[in-house]
């Protein structure tokens, strides 16, 4: 290697490295080899950083993810690329496999130490990290298609939960599920909700806790308070058959309340097929299969506003974390970020084409730039917002059976599908790494200084600094001894 | 031996005869002048023997050489007469060279006493005048070509004839080349009328004129100039005139710059141009020759004419062109094709006794497969592309949506999906195959909500078009099921249920009908159908529901034909009747018509349209397949389109023809036999699917006025069903509001198409 770096001598471009991580590097002009790839210049900004443990990184030269080699990336030799670095995500790896013997519509990871699933068989089910199956509640009589929990509990324990499911017999429920432990993890349905005359779609509720929303075959969306009323609003005769109403007494010895709206938006002309609110304040964004994403000022009940398209029955939808952006899956096999201020977006759309359809969308919590999308060819796909022509990573979940639900925690992916539900492990940069220690350490700024006055951090190396300078500083002269060098330090990347 | 012998012979006689000529030159001159008479009698005998010619040939150059003589007698007479001037001549020779003219010499005349200039005689020498030259035959100054046919060149002084000497024959002169080396360098001299040897100097001049030089040889070209006015010397120092120098000679010129500004101009407007452009056309221009297809002037041949009939040919012919018998032996003896002529010639007395032309049939054929085999119609070869010929189509991408990629597919455990129907509100979607198994799932996620089993083939599954009930019709064997999804509103389930389990039945007809509406005893369970119809025994396999638009009526047609094949039952009146009493052909399938109350009934060859309400047939529609398998009415209720088990699908207007609009053959159409049909209710679509596993998506877009004709575009091929016992996609089904598609396979999967 190092022969036929000698005698080639390849050309070298002029770069200027920026981030948004904390990992900085100083701002100076690098001459990079041309041939360089990902894997160099990742090892180049972990050498140059003197990282504890390699984090991988990804490049963005002008806002598009660099896949081959520099020299295809850059106009010409002379110009300065001006390279953004990025944690690079990991391919997901499976961690566990939650059995379900029916098809899972909806999967929950943001419950610290729980998993929670919505089944086709109408049950709602509580794992623990362990994959331990804590409780079953049979909640519906028909598939639960979604469920959301509420942020605020006007409950009184911690370990006490409200639920909202979402059914195809038309009614919403909720429950309040209670994880005081092992043995003692309780479901309790308290109201069930009508306004539907179809299957509801979705459900979700807002970051304050104040109101759930419904989003129904019917196009309609219910706006619903989480308040669990005293007295049944809507009168049983009316709602249900005489048959279910038997079950229910059964079942649950009359507790249930049936509660009415308290708004109903209606806008949407077709299937509403998802509904989400944002992570701050209290409007709602849905989308439909009249090829429409709304935004919904919830409290007057108003449509705020439409973003039209040709063409394109969204069949789910994601937000990104404090956005005026919204990422909707259509059937037409794309994803579409959508600038919510925008009218008819034609033009701010960035389309993330897939091979199959797009049911599942979900932005990782930690970034507003990734998401993961699930598809129906049981493939998982990492994207990176600024990356649209191809996933960043990808898993293979299942062969050939349909991903009908995401959610992603931290590094937790749960992928709930035709198959039963999987857990994953995804993220961005290293597991457990530095990203981690620094939000725990809360006030202590997040941008590390400049690594300007090191010493040398293999410890078995004391010439490694002065190779290090040399190699970011000066040039290639002694490159490739040094990379020989650090190789020894550095894990490899794939 | 013989020609040199003679050659020698003759050598020896020109040898004897020259110094004999010499001898008697003299005499012979004597003797000519003794008698004319003679002498023409000398000359006739010369001419007749050229022996005795030889010595007047010898003569004439005698007289030459005499005249030599005599010139130098002359001369020496002259020298002798005149030796004082000699003297003078050879003082005066001296200067000669100085003097051009002659110097006169001044003396005193003896007889005036008078001095007197005389001049020198003048030598009548060879640069002298060439008229004082004495002749060699003293002929005088005649054009010698008067005797050119003539033995003699003229006359001497005396009158007497001067004979042309004698020339040898060509073989002499032959010889005489070969013997003299100088006779190739000697010419023939009329005057002496001899071969004349050329002297150095005519040599020299016949050198130079043939080398194109000066003929003299004394001619210098590069004579040195004699400058007479010009050199050192001889300049005019002297002006020629005292006036001043003009001031024209030291200013420029107006009238020039005039000149050269007109130009100027000129060239600057471009009206002249200074140096012409090169263009291509001034290079040469180059072509290929035979790239040109020659022009087509080839004639075609006339068609040969027929022969004019001979004497042979007459009924009456006379005798002699009659065939004896062995004539008409051997011509009956030789094949057709090897006989002259292909007739023998009879003699009929009368016109009214020839029988019938026995070859006329044969002629006319010959002469048939002549024209036909030779044909003489010079044929137009049109240069068109044939790309251009072919229709100008929308590009599919500007069609969209339309389905292009399977979405999601559904399976069955085992049997293939013969039929499957999609809800009025394109949430659901049923199946059925043919081991009984009915399953309700949804379109969009594929997840199967309730399944029915049956234990009997079906073989039609339809939702009932209302929204404000829901349920679907399952045809079995001689059975029709009425189903309920579950998941209803309380209202529309109760609605349903009145509907088909009314608590107080209708009245009964008055004519009983043979098919029985049977409510099953367990109404409120979803597992059994809310309500069977039992069609009259032996009518075999529900092949076919159609409903009515308002979800009243449905027609149903059985596979097993005869009268009870196509029923039309009524929902609120819980009754059945047979619309008709006799059918010709077995029925393939009926439909409703989307807005009349007309009635498609496609048997095995035709399409008839009934109207329902004047109970009359309205068209007869013929779509020229052998047997039809399926058709669908545009929404739109003008447009029919009829696939057959033959691959070939028919474009009805039903405005305009009972004859197909349009035809799709298997060229560019499903290479195996057409199962379904559908058109999409709100979009442009149609799509039909085949034996061969793939589903063909069409635009087919209709306008309102009559002029403009159905566009149909084909918009995608879609592949992925496996072709089970040569059975494909078994039928397609759009999703209402979505332009999505669910297709069945034999291969016992459902697949939905998304755009």
């Amino acid at each position: 290697m190092a022969a036929s770096s000698s005698t080639a001598a390849p050309p070298s471009i002029p770069v200027v490295f920026s981030t948004k991580t904390m990992y900085q590097l100083p701002s100076q002009r690098f001459m990079v080899p041309a041939s360089w790839r990902r894997f160099q210049l990742s090892q180049l900004i972990n050498t140059a950083l003197a990282l504890p443990r390699v984090v991988p990184f990804d490049f963005l030269i002008r806002g598009v993810l660099l896949r081959g080699s520099l020299s295809e990336a850059a106009n010409s030799e002379e110009e300065t690329l001006e390279i953004e670095y990025i944690e690079s995500v990991l391919p997901p790896s499976r961690l566990a496999t939650l059995p379900h013997e029916e098809w899972v519509s909806s999967i929950t990871c943001s419950v610290p130490g729980h998993f929670l699933t919505g089944s086709y068989d109408g049950t709602l089910r509580v794992f623990d990290r362990a994959q331990a199956l804590l409780h079953t509640a049979p909640l519906h009589a028909a598939p639960v298609t979604s469920f959301a929990i509420t942020p605020s509990l006007p409950a009184t324990s911690d370990d006490d939960l409200l639920v909202v499911t979402a059914s195809h017999d038309r009614t919403a429920q909720i429950s309040r599920v209670s994880l005081d432990g092992a043995h003692s993890t309780t479901s309790t349905p308290l109201a069930t909700l009508h306004l539907h005359d179809t299957p509801i779609a979705d459900v979700a509720s807002t970051r304050d806790g104040k109101y759930i929303l419904t989003a129904g075959w019917d196009g309609l969306i219910g706006l619903w308070s989480t308040s669990i009323p005293e007295a049944d609003e809507v009168p049983l005769d009316a709602v249900a058959g005489p048959e279910r109403k038997k079950r229910r007494k059964v079942q649950d010895g009359g507790s249930v309340k049936t509660k009415a709206p308290s708004a109903v938006l209606r806008s949407h002309t077709a299937r509403v097929s998802a509904v989400k609110s944002p992570s701050s304040g209290g409007d709602a964004v849905s989308c439909g299969f009249d090829s429409t994403i709304r935004t919904w000022d919830v409290e007057r009940g108003l449509c705020a506003h439409t973003i039209t398209v040709s063409e394109k029955p969204f069949l789910a939808l994601a937000l990104p974390t404090a956005e005026t952006t919204a990422l909707a899956a259509s059937a037409d096999r794309s994803v579409t970020l959508f600038d919510l201020r925008v009218g008819a977006t034609t033009a701010a759309a960035v389309k993330f084409p897939h091979a199959a359809t797009p049911a599942a969308l979900v932005f990782a919590q930690s970034s507003g730039t990734q998401f993961a999308s699930g598809a129906y060819d049981g493939v998982v796909r990492v994207w990176d917002v600024r990356s649209a022509t191809r996933e960043v990573a990808n898993a293979r979940v299942w062969e050939g059976q349909k991903v009908l639900a995401l959610d992603w925690a931290g590094e937790t992916l749960g992928v709930a599908g035709e198959g039963g539900v999987e857990i994953w492990r995804a993220g961005v940069g290293v597991e457990g790494g530095l990203q981690k220690e620094t939000s725990s350490a809360g006030d202590e700024s997040t941008v590390r200084p400049p690594p300007t006055q090191q010493h040398c951090l293999c410890g078995f190396c004391p010439t490694l600094f002065v190779h290090l300078l040399d190699f970011l500083f000066r040039g290639d002269v002694r490159r490739q001894a040094c990379s020989l060098t650090l190789s020894n330090n550095l894990s490899s990347h794939p | 031996m013989a020609p040199l012998a003679a050659n020698r012979k003759r050598k020896q006689n020109v040898e004897e005869a020259s110094p004999s000529s010499d001898t008697e030159t003299f005499p012979a001159g004597g003797l000519d002048l003794l008698s004319e008479d003679e002498d023409e009698q000398e000359n006739g005998i010369v001419q007749e023997s050229d022996v005795d010619a030889f010595p007047e040939i010898d003569a004439a150059s005698d007289t030459e050489e005499e005249g030599e003589g005599e010139s130098s007698g002359d001369d020496a007479k002259f020298s002798e007469t005149e030796d004082e001037e000699e003297e003078d001549d050879e003082d005066a020779s001296s200067d000669d060279d100085l003097h051009v003219f002659p110097k006169a010499k001044t003396v005193i005349s003896d007889i005036t006493g008078q001095p007197k200039k005389i001049y020198p005689e003048i030598e009548p020498d060879y640069d002298s005048d060439s008229s004082t030259e004495d002749a060699p035959t003293r002929v005088g100054n005649i054009p010698l070509h008067w005797y050119d046919d003539l033995p003699h060149v003229g006359y001497d002084i005396d009158g007497k004839k001067v004979l042309k000497p004698a020339r040898g024959d060509e073989l002499d002169k032959f010889l005489h080349t070969v013997d003299d080396p100088s006779a190739w360098t000697s010419a023939f001299d009329k005057n002496t009328q001899t071969d004349r040897p050329l002297t150095a100097e005519e040599l020299d001049i016949i050198r130079r004129l043939e080398t194109l030089e000066n003929p003299d040889a004394n001619y210098d070209p590069y004579q040195p100039t004699v400058e007479w006015f010009t050199g050192a010397g001889k300049e005019e120092v002297m002006p020629l005139s005292a006036a001043p120098e003009p001031k024209r000679r030291w200013i420029p010129s107006k009238w020039e710059r005039q000149k050269v500004m007109k130009i100027v101009r000129a060239i600057r407007q471009g009206r002249i141009l200074p140096s012409k452009p090169k263009t291509t056309s001034s290079q040469p221009q180059f072509y290929a020759v035979w790239n040109d297809e020659p022009p087509s002037s080839h004639v075609p041949l006339p068609a040969p004419k027929p022969h004019l009939p001979t004497h042979s040919e007459s009924y009456n012919p006379p005798e002699e062109y009659l065939p004896t018998a062995e004539e008409r032996k051997e011509w009956e003896a030789t094949d057709k094709e090897d006989r002259e002529r292909d007739y023998l010639p009879q003699k009929y007395s009368a016109l009214r006794l020839v029988p019938a032309y026995d070859q006329f049939i044969q002629e006319r054929f010959g002469r048939q497969l002549d024209l036909y085999l030779a044909p003489r119609i010079q044929r137009k070869k049109l240069n068109i592309d044939p790309d251009s010929l072919i229709p100008k189509l929308p590009s599919p991408n500007t069609l969209r949506p339309f389905p292009n990629y399977k979405s999601l597919g559904f399976a069955h455990l085992r049997g293939r999906v013969r039929c499957v129907s999609i809800s009025p509100d394109g949430a659901w979607v049923v199946s059925a195959d043919d081991e009984g198994v009915v399953c309700l799932w949804e379109v969009i996620v594929g997840r199967e909500v309730k399944r029915w089993t049956l234990n009997q083939k079906v073989g039609a599954v339809e939702w009932c078009p209302r929204t404000d009930v829901s349920f679907f019709v399952v045809g079995t064997e001689e059975n029709l099921h009425f189903y309920v999804p579950p998941n209803l509103t309380p209202t529309v389930l109760s609605a349903t249920k009145t509907l088909l389990n009314p608590p107080n039945l209708p009245p009964a007809p008055e004519t009983p009908s043979p098919v029985k509406w049977v409510n099953s005893p367990s109404a409120s369970a979803l597992e059994a159908p809310l309500l069977s119809l039992d069609l009259p025994p032996s009518s075999g396999l529900a092949k076919n529901i159609a409903w009515h638009r308002k979800g009243d009526y449905f027609a149903t047609v059985s596979s097993g034909g005869g009268q009870g094949a196509v029923w039309i039952h009524q929902v609120s009146r819980r009754h059945s009747q047979a619309p008709f009493k006799k059918i010709k052909g077995s029925v393939q399938m009926v439909l409703f018509h989307p807005l009349k109350p007309h009635f498609f009934v496609a048997t095995q060859r035709y399409v008839r349209l009934y109207n329902l309400a004047e109970q009359k047939l309205l068209k007869l529609l013929n779509p020229g397949t052998r047997w039809i398998s399926s058709m669908d009415v545009h929404p739109s209720g003008d447009h029919l389109i009829v696939g057959g088990y033959d691959r070939k699908l028919c474009w009805f207007d039903l405005e305009l023809s009972d004859k197909p609009y349009k035809i799709l053959r298997h060229v560019v159409y499903h290479s195996r036999a057409i199962r379904s049909l559908h058109f999409h209710p709100s979009y442009p679509l149609f799509a039909s699917s085949s034996d061969d596993g793939s589903i063909q998506v069409f635009h087919a877009r209709v306008y309102s006025d009559l002029l403009t004709d159905p566009l149909i575009v084909p918009l995608k091929i879609l592949r992925g069903h496996d072709v089970r016992d040569g059975l494909g996609v078994l039928q397609v089904r759009w999703v209402p509001k979505q332009p999505w598609l669910v297709s069945t396979g034999a291969d016992s999967t459902v697949a939905v198409w998304c755009h």
